[in-house]
């Protein structure tokens, strides 16, 4: 008996559908929680306790908690929670798409944060000095060195973050590893989920070398 | 003309009277040093005068523009941000540490203010930017970043940093108290060009050498006060007052 190459082909097609659903949860979270990470990481930093105290509960809740739960809450909970008559089914993708940026957002705040405070206060002292306004100071002079210390705790996050898209199953989105899954019980085989396993792996070197040239292009000073 | 005049400077940080009662005036062209021990009020005052910290009381006129004033309450009140902005522009600072922008080249830490800030175009920033080096004999350290040089040439790119500005009115925080004796020569080679120059300098500095030798005068701190304020050769050489003699003395001790 000679080994089933079709439909060994088949599963990698049929896996490669669910990639395609996992890469577009990945760079769609990436698009919209790096830019909202950084107006959490405002607010956190905001000398008004009525923004930041709220923003504090808001990280604690989003890193406290299980990603897996809050997908699950944002795609049922206004269900339960809008009143008879008004209630509406929430596209799977889209709160799994909201669900993760909101978590990967409080994770990029703190990074930010942690970028900003590290840069010297005679930084500021020298742009205030010469006159460059708080808006240029901050993009022109402290955002570049900021982007370059948190290149390194960035690089973790996202990476792990398309192995989180992974938990986007638990309300029924067909990514990579519900595929592997529904296909390794159908035919009572591990592979599909070894070639998931693969999968994975490839998408995430092709992020690691991504981030590692990112690192390299701003290794010109230090 | 008078470039600098200060009037009843206060400034406490919690409890702690950090400046207690400060007049001076500088005038357009002048040197003027300010020694002191540390903890002295001295780097304080240059912050007050640089807008980096607010003064509690007391006035301060940049070449009769009046930046703060006490009012009626005795409470100090400053100028509305917008003529802030403008006195800002008439003041450099060279800080201890330097503070150059280690991302951008030589050039831009030079250009980046004149361009983005003075909105004068980028050829005449730049042109201006490697006369500035030549003067400083740095013009083949343009394209180098900060880390790749030493403290004293890390030094006089901050000074061509300030002075591509072209303000009124310079202020060192302590220019070569981070840099090795014998990189502090080059810096206060620069600085003595300018002095020669007629650059109006208030210079915070522990070289005794320097203040005798460039400053028209030479003001002495001691406690948030100035205690004595002359000629460089009176303060220094021949001072009347008891707590600069002391320092004085401590001072060709070490």
């Amino acid at each position: 008996m000679t080994y089933d190459w079709d439909g060994f082909l088949n599963l990698l097609i049929l896996l490669l559908e669910g990639a395609k659903l996992t890469v577009m949860i990945f760079f769609l979270t990436l698009i919209f929680s790096i830019p909202l990470g950084l107006i959490v990481a405002f607010g956190r930093m905001s000398k008004s306790w009525i923004i930041r105290e709220p923003v504090k509960i808001y990280i604690l809740l989003m890193r406290g908690t299980p990603l897996i739960l809050q997908i699950a809450l944002v795609y049922f909970g206004p269900y339960y929670l809008l009143p008879e008559g008004m209630k509406i089914n929430l596209d799977r993708f889209a709160a799994a798409v909201a669900a993760c940026t909101l978590n990967y957002a409080a994770y990029f705040a703190e990074i930010y944060r942690g970028g900003i405070q590290s840069i010297p206060k005679g930084q500021y002292e020298a742009a205030e000095v010469l006159g460059f306004s708080k808006i240029q100071t901050f993009m022109r002079i402290i955002l570049p060195q900021v982007v370059k210390r948190i290149l390194p705790p960035m690089s973790n996050e996202i990476i792990t973050l398309v192995k989180d898209t992974a938990l986007v199953q638990t309300i029924g989105i067909s990514e990579l590893f519900r595929v592997a899954t529904v296909q390794s019980s159908a035919k009572s085989s591990t592979i599909p989920l070894a070639v998931a396993g693969i999968y994975y792996l490839i998408m995430n070197w092709v992020v690691t070398e991504f981030l590692q040239r990112a690192e390299k292009k701003l290794d010109y000073y230090r | 003309m008078i470039m600098l005049e200060v009037k009843g400077l206060h400034k406490s940080f919690d409890s702690n009277k950090v400046l207690n009662d400060i007049s001076f005036k500088v005038e357009k062209g002048e040197v003027v040093a300010v020694i002191g021990p540390s903890g002295s009020g001295k780097s304080t005052l240059l912050r007050c005068l640089t807008l980096l910290e607010r003064v509690d009381r007391g006035t301060i006129v940049v070449a009769g523009d009046e930046m703060v004033r006490t009012n009626s309450e005795n409470y100090a009140v400053y100028a509305p941000e917008s003529s802030l902005k403008k006195i800002r522009l008439r003041m450099g600072m060279v800080f201890q540490d330097y503070n150059l922008f280690p991302h951008f080249s030589v050039l831009r830490n030079i250009t980046e203010a004149p361009i983005h800030v003075a909105r004068i175009s980028k050829e005449e920033a730049e042109e201006r930017a490697f006369e500035l080096l030549k003067k400083m004999g740095l013009e083949d350290k343009a394209d180098a970043y900060p880390y790749q040089l030493s403290g004293g040439q890390s030094q006089r790119v901050a000074i061509a940093r300030a002075l591509a500005m072209n303000p009124d009115i310079l202020f060192f925080d302590e220019p070569t108290s981070a840099l090795d004796p014998e990189l502090t020569g080059e810096v206060l080679k620069v600085m003595r060009t300018l002095a020669e120059e007629r650059m109006t300098m208030v210079v915070v500095t522990h070289e005794m050498g320097f203040a005798r030798e460039v400053a028209d005068r030479v003001i002495f701190m001691d406690k948030g006060q100035i205690v004595e304020e002359g000629k460089p050769q009176v303060v220094l050489c021949n001072p009347s007052n008891d707590r600069t003699r002391a320092f004085i003395k401590g001072l060709s001790e070490r």
